[in-house]
């Protein structure tokens, strides 16, 4: 059985189908890239998941049990949390204060004090020096790095980042993602990700869906997906060239 | 570690506020107030209790609510008609009052979908329906002529100690509140609702318990009120001066913070007792002065200024 799966999941915004009875699954200690063309349904997907927004049909599973009907905050102790693409820290808390509302949250998942454990989540990405900074003293990939933080606080299983490399520069951008394969290395959690900077997608994930217009238009080994004509006809139009038209 | 999450108790405020309570609860004993001086510091702990537990809900959650007078009004006449209907103590009157009151609050639940100024802007509606409602029911609130309750000297003599004690209770519970895993969740949900929510923080749950607590404490007030002053009329328990009286006590103190709505209820209270005995006619225009100002220059109010006090004595010091 999948950790986490989705079974027709569809939204729909009037005529618009961001998400069109897409099915999905996640297995334990994977880690998943998500791309497609902006507009695909993306982060759409990403929100039905993490129950911000209620499908129109269909279900998303945790270990083959529907989640139907729980809004985001059971979800997160449930262990499956978010981060989003433009990261959102609350300014008026420190940045071990931020990490800590996470850490709060961690249903039983974790052992060891809140503190202690904001604490050594802190280390893990690297902001110890940052403890008692505020967030709007860190740099963006500072920023970045602690939306993952606070999302790894809460102990998940299922962790879903929305294009934490996207605007870092090669170096930081390195470095993230070699901490995102820690993250399922060390810490067994499993990823699902978003991601424009291909040769990261390429390079972390196990396997690669492609969306486009809400539907899943190919899936498989990233190799295997990049090779996809109709991957290329989504990205580039159908009459480029060498294309299949 | 158990280090502090934010520096928030250093021990010469705690020690300060200990010291102050304890001054304040001898005092009547060693010094023969007048009448006028006990009722005033009296009137003084009613509302730095009620102007901590605004803060609650305004400061710490950012729900800035204008309708606290339905609670002080519904803690009052509820408080009022037990001491009227049965011989029972007027401390659990209060009680009792205070829980009616929080459990009344609860109907503010609905206004939680409207965020920022249009949430403020429902609680007025909510403030002013209340005061209505309780006007026009006449059976239960004696409608414009009011209630009149048994004058108790001995009882209004001891409620400066019982407003004291609701003081110290009031200011360290905001305290732990501040200090806890709670009011992180509580800070959390007013930077970002969303955000707060993809963390695992209960908005909602939070939201409906501050503004239970904050009622029951402003409500307990609202019966103190009643019993001290033995005679309560809807338009002035309920009225909207009395609900801009609590965002004016915060606001003047520094909103969100731990003492700034102590500090900023005693301001309130002597500054309107000067100026409605000189200056009625000014009185609210000053107010109106004092807020824009405070907007203008310290949105933190008097905790604000000191704070810069208080790193100017620290820079002065290390310069010598």
């Amino acid at each position: 059985m999948p950790l986490l799966a989705t079974r027709a999941l569809t939204k729909t915004f009037g005529g618009l189908r961001a998400v069109d009875a897409l099915d999905l699954h996640l297995e334990e200690g994977e880690i998943l890239g998500v791309i497609g063309p902006n507009g695909a349904g993306k982060t759409t997907l990403f929100s039905l998941i993490a129950g911000s927004i209620p499908p129109t049909a269909g279900a998303v599973l945790l270990d083959g049990v529907s989640m139907l009907g729980r809004p985001a905050f059971k979800m997160v102790r449930a262990g499956v949390v978010r981060t989003h693409q433009i990261v959102k820290p609350f300014p008026n808390l420190s940045v071990v204060e931020n990490v800590v509302v996470g850490a709060l949250h961690a249903g039983g998942r974790a052992t060891g004090s809140v503190r202690d454990r904001a604490v050594e989540v802190l280390a893990f990405v690297g902001l110890e020096d940052r403890t008692h900074a505020f967030p709007g003293t860190l740099t963006l990939a500072g920023r970045k790095r602690l939306e993952l933080a606070r999302a790894l606080a809460t102990a998940p299983r299922v962790l879903m980042l929305d294009e934490v490399i996207a605007g870092l520069n090669p170096a930081e951008a390195q470095a993230l993602a070699t901490l995102i394969r820690r993250i399922r290395d060390e810490r067994q959690v499993s990823v699902i990700m978003i991601e424009h900077v291909m040769p990261a997608v390429m390079s972390l994930s196990d396997r690669v869906v492609v969306l486009d217009r809400g539907r899943k238009i190919a899936e498989g080994t990233p190799a295997e997906v990049v090779n996809d004509s109709v991957v290329v006809d989504a990205y580039l139009g159908e009459n480029h060239e060498g294309g299949t038209a | 570690m158990r280090s502090r999450i934010r520096g928030l108790a250093p021990t010469p405020i705690l020690a300060g506020f200990l010291l102050t309570g304890a001054a304040l609860a001898v005092l009547p004993l060693v010094l023969e107030l007048s009448i006028y001086t006990h009722n005033l510091m009296t009137l003084t702990f009613l509302s730095v209790a009620g102007a901590l537990a605004w803060n609650w809900m305004g400061g710490f959650l950012g729900q800035v609510s204008f309708g606290h007078a339905a609670t002080f009004g519904v803690g009052g006449f509820v408080a009022a008609r037990i001491v009227l209907w049965a011989p029972v103590p007027a401390p659990l009157a209060w009680l009792v009052g205070g829980l009616v009151a929080g459990v009344f609050a609860l109907g503010a639940h609905p206004a939680l979908r409207l965020r920022g100024p249009y949430f403020s802007i429902a609680t007025i509606g909510l403030g002013e329906a209340t005061r209505l409602l309780f006007t026009y029911w006449e059976d239960f609130t004696g409608g414009s002529s009011g209630l009149s309750l048994p004058i108790e000297t001995a009882l209004k003599h001891r409620l400066y100690w019982w407003g004291l004690g609701l003081v110290v209770l009031v200011t360290a519970a905001s305290w732990l509140i501040r200090r806890s895993g709670l009011g992180l969740q509580l800070l959390a949900i007013k930077a970002d609702v969303d955000a707060a929510a993809d963390l695992g923080v209960s908005a909602t749950f939070y939201q409906d318990l501050m503004i239970a607590l904050s009622g029951a404490v402003v409500g307990v007030t609202g019966g103190m009120w009643a019993s001290y002053f033995s005679f309560i009329e809807p338009n002035d328990m309920f009225g909207f001066d009395r609900s801009i009286g609590f965002v004016l006590m915060a606001v003047i103190g520094g909103v969100g913070t731990v003492l700034g709505p102590l500090l900023g209820a005693v301001v309130f209270v002597l500054l309107r007792q000067y100026l409605l005995a000189s200056y009625p006619q000014l009185y609210l225009g000053v107010y109106g002065l004092l807020l824009i100002f405070i907007i203008l220059f310290e949105p933190l109010g008097l905790t604000g200024l000191l704070r810069r006090l208080w790193q100017r004595l620290s820079a002065l010091r290390g310069k010598v």
